[in-house]
């Protein structure tokens, strides 16, 4: 029954080779079908662009690469309170730089390839099931 | 009941001279649905058997505000404009207005709100079932502040016990039903400092069950239940620090133990064996979200007929937490589909049971600081944005509102929470320079939507704003005019004691 699986992934950053963003800016949500399965949209999508709306979950430390996205705001980081309550929708972002945070309420669009499949991040532990990689982000 | 048969005479004339009289509006279906309601109202007998079975329905957080809101949302999903809609509750016969404050809180923690309906006395905030001399957190002033609950006052009277929830099953409102604890967030053994010898929350409902205090248990909160180095069904690892796996601990009992759709409906009634179900490892998931596990409406029905071969009768306690949780997070999409859900379970408990012998109360433990802008027209989204009024017609028109800043506003807001309009800069300073983010119709209704507030805060706030009780049932009339919450215990056993 669960599927309120954590995310992460470092994952290949080399040798993916960007597609161009498409125009549309898509909701986490679009990722999943009802049962939690991964919808036929998110597959089609996988290993391209996407831009993705959100929220910037509070990061564990700054000057970091990763983040997780939220479909609404979420005042607490993810590896901070191991006992948090987190919705099943949430994305792992890998950042291509170095990036500036954002309020955990302020909603952002996140640019980046999109990565399908659990990953067991080796330095954190935290295991995802979806991710965008080589990512930025704007405020919407 | 003398008073309220002067009462219903009074009404009967005030009827009569009523449809005597050639008023113009007679034809209307305003006043004729009124003179109805009257003549409803002044032949309206109170019920004063004694009750057999006690349901005590919970809808966390769902103050006046808040149910105003799922009233017209629901009535807006059925079709209709919402105004005129009456939830299943809304139409039981009896009603009072609680208040809900602690004895330390004007603003109300859902632990001592529900001691409060369990023992009949109010408490101090973040403790549960212990007397207001106890103080939150400190083990030591446990000892000789320990408060009879109702369930332990019904397992005496031969009564079966059940009680569920969507939120975790060790939560504040559930807890309330089995434990004596100085803090609410003592769920595992973890919380409780090394030389406190109170049990833990899910220790204590292991201990109820085993006992035979509590028969039925369903809700969320499977990790407080087992140790860290065991995962569960779904992948997850378990809370305690102790080593004890109490799922197994009650299963090596004889309860059945139930963690999804598939084995919820496994579960077998009529044997007498207790039922632990716990379907997530934290809460339960909101009901716009539900997969894989039993809505609110399920799990009371399987609940009412675990226990009601019981010629003794039952106590239910049914909450729908996450009401509260979604309005925490400023999105109102959520607690109202989860207050939909609580209506539905209301009305099928409402079915499955008979007036002449079961007290069902309908309440909430606090209210959230939910509110509501004006000036709306008829059947604008409760969730939504506010259209004006149409001089000519009955719905809203289709243009909205402004405020004196150019752009539209919710119906619904908060005044503090995460949809605050003020956001902190990278100066550290809370500001919004660009005004109120401007928000369409299509935006406000997505359920993900997290309305606006004035006051920046990460989780909203509850209020002490007044919730209301609704009832019907063997001594459902003793609830009138404005009462302290903690009076809800004696309506509850003056009706089971009743001679």
């Amino acid at each position: 029954m669960d599927r309120r699986v954590f995310l992460t992934g470092l994952v290949c950053f080399a040798g993916v080779a960007p597609a161009e963003a498409g125009d549309e800016t898509i909701r986490l949500r679009n990722f999943y079908n009802k049962d939690q399965s991964f919808s036929d949209y998110a597959v089609s999508m996988q290993g391209t662009r996407v831009a993705v709306s959100g929220f910037m979950a509070p990061p564990l430390k700054a000057d970091s690469q990763f983040f997780v996205l939220t479909s609404r705001p979420m005042a607490v980081c993810p590896f901070c309170e191991t006992s948090a309550d987190w919705p099943d929708d949430i994305l792992a972002v890998y950042t291509k730089r170095v990036f500036d945070v954002a309020p955990f309420n302020v909603p952002i669009v996140t640019h980046g390839t999109l990565e399908l499949g659990t990953y067991k991040d080796p330095e954190t532990g935290f295991v995802s099931r979806v991710r965008i990689v080589n990512a930025i982000y704007d405020r919407s | 009941m003398k008073r309220s048969l002067i009462a219903a005479t009074a009404l009967v004339a005030f009827s009569t001279a009523s449809f005597a009289q050639d008023v113009a509006q007679k034809d209307s279906k305003w006043f004729t649905d009124a003179l109805a309601k009257i003549q409803e109202m002044s032949i309206r007998q109170p019920i004063t058997a004694k009750a057999k079975n006690v349901i005590l329905f919970t809808a966390d957080g769902n103050g006046v505000g808040t149910n105003y809101a799922t009233r017209l949302f629901v009535g807006q999903q059925k079709g209709g404009l919402g105004e005129e809609y009456v939830l299943p509750y809304e139409q039981f016969p009896n009603l009072a207005l609680v208040k809900t404050y602690n004895t330390n809180a004007q603003t109300p923690d859902s632990a001592p709100t529900a001691s409060a309906m369990n023992t009949g006395v109010k408490s101090k905030f973040s403790t549960i079932n212990v007397s207001e001399n106890a103080v939150a957190s400190d083990c030591s002033t446990l000892a000789g502040n320990e408060l009879t609950t109702f369930a332990e006052l019904m397992e005496k009277a031969g009564k079966s016990v059940g009680v569920i929830s969507t939120a975790r099953i060790t939560h504040a409102t559930p807890a309330a039903v089995y434990v004596n604890t100085v803090d609410r967030d003592w769920e595992d053994n973890t919380g409780i400092p090394e030389d406190c010898a109170q049990k833990d929350i899910a220790d204590q409902l292991a201990e109820a069950m085993k006992s035979g205090r509590v028969d039925v248990a369903m809700g969320g909160g499977r990790r407080h239940f087992f140790p860290t180095d065991v995962t569960d069904e779904e992948g997850k690892g378990g809370k305690r620090t102790d080593g004890r796996n109490l799922i197994e601990e009650l299963k090596g009992s004889g309860a059945q133990y139930a963690w999804d759709e598939e084995s919820f409906k496994a579960l077998t009634t009529g044997n007498n064996a207790p039922i632990i179900g716990l379907f997530e490892s934290s809460h339960m998931k909101y009901e716009h979200d539900r997969t894989g596990e039993p809505s609110i409406a399920e799990m009371t029905e399987a609940a009412i007929k675990a226990m009601a071969g019981n010629e003794n009768g039952y106590y239910l306690v049914v909450e729908a937490g996450r009401v509260d949780h979604a309005n925490h997070d400023g999105n109102l999409h959520r607690t109202l589909t989860d207050g939909a859900a609580f209506a539905e379970a209301v009305a099928l408990a409402d079915q499955l049971t008979n007036d002449e012998d079961t007290l069902i109360i309908v309440t909430a433990d606090h209210e959230h600081a939910i509110a509501f802008n004006g000036y709306c027209g008829r059947g604008s989204p409760i969730t939504g944005l506010c259209y004006e009024i149409d001089d000519a017609g009955e719905k809203h028109l289709d243009t909205l509102n402004m405020a004196d800043d150019g752009k539209p506003y919710t119906v619904a807001g908060f005044l503090n929470g995460p949809g605050a309009v003020l956001v902190k800069g990278e100066d550290e300073k809370f500001t919004a320079p660009e005004g109120r983010q401007t928000v369409t119709q299509e935006e406000a209704t997505d359920p993900d939507y997290i309305q606006q507030a004035m006051i920046p805060l990460s989780s909203e706030t509850h209020s002490g704003e007044d919730v209301a009780v609704y009832a019907k049932g063997p001594w459902a009339h003793l609830f009138d005019g404005t009462v302290e919450q903690n009076y809800i215990f004696h309506v509850m056993n003056h009706a089971v004691n009743a001679q």
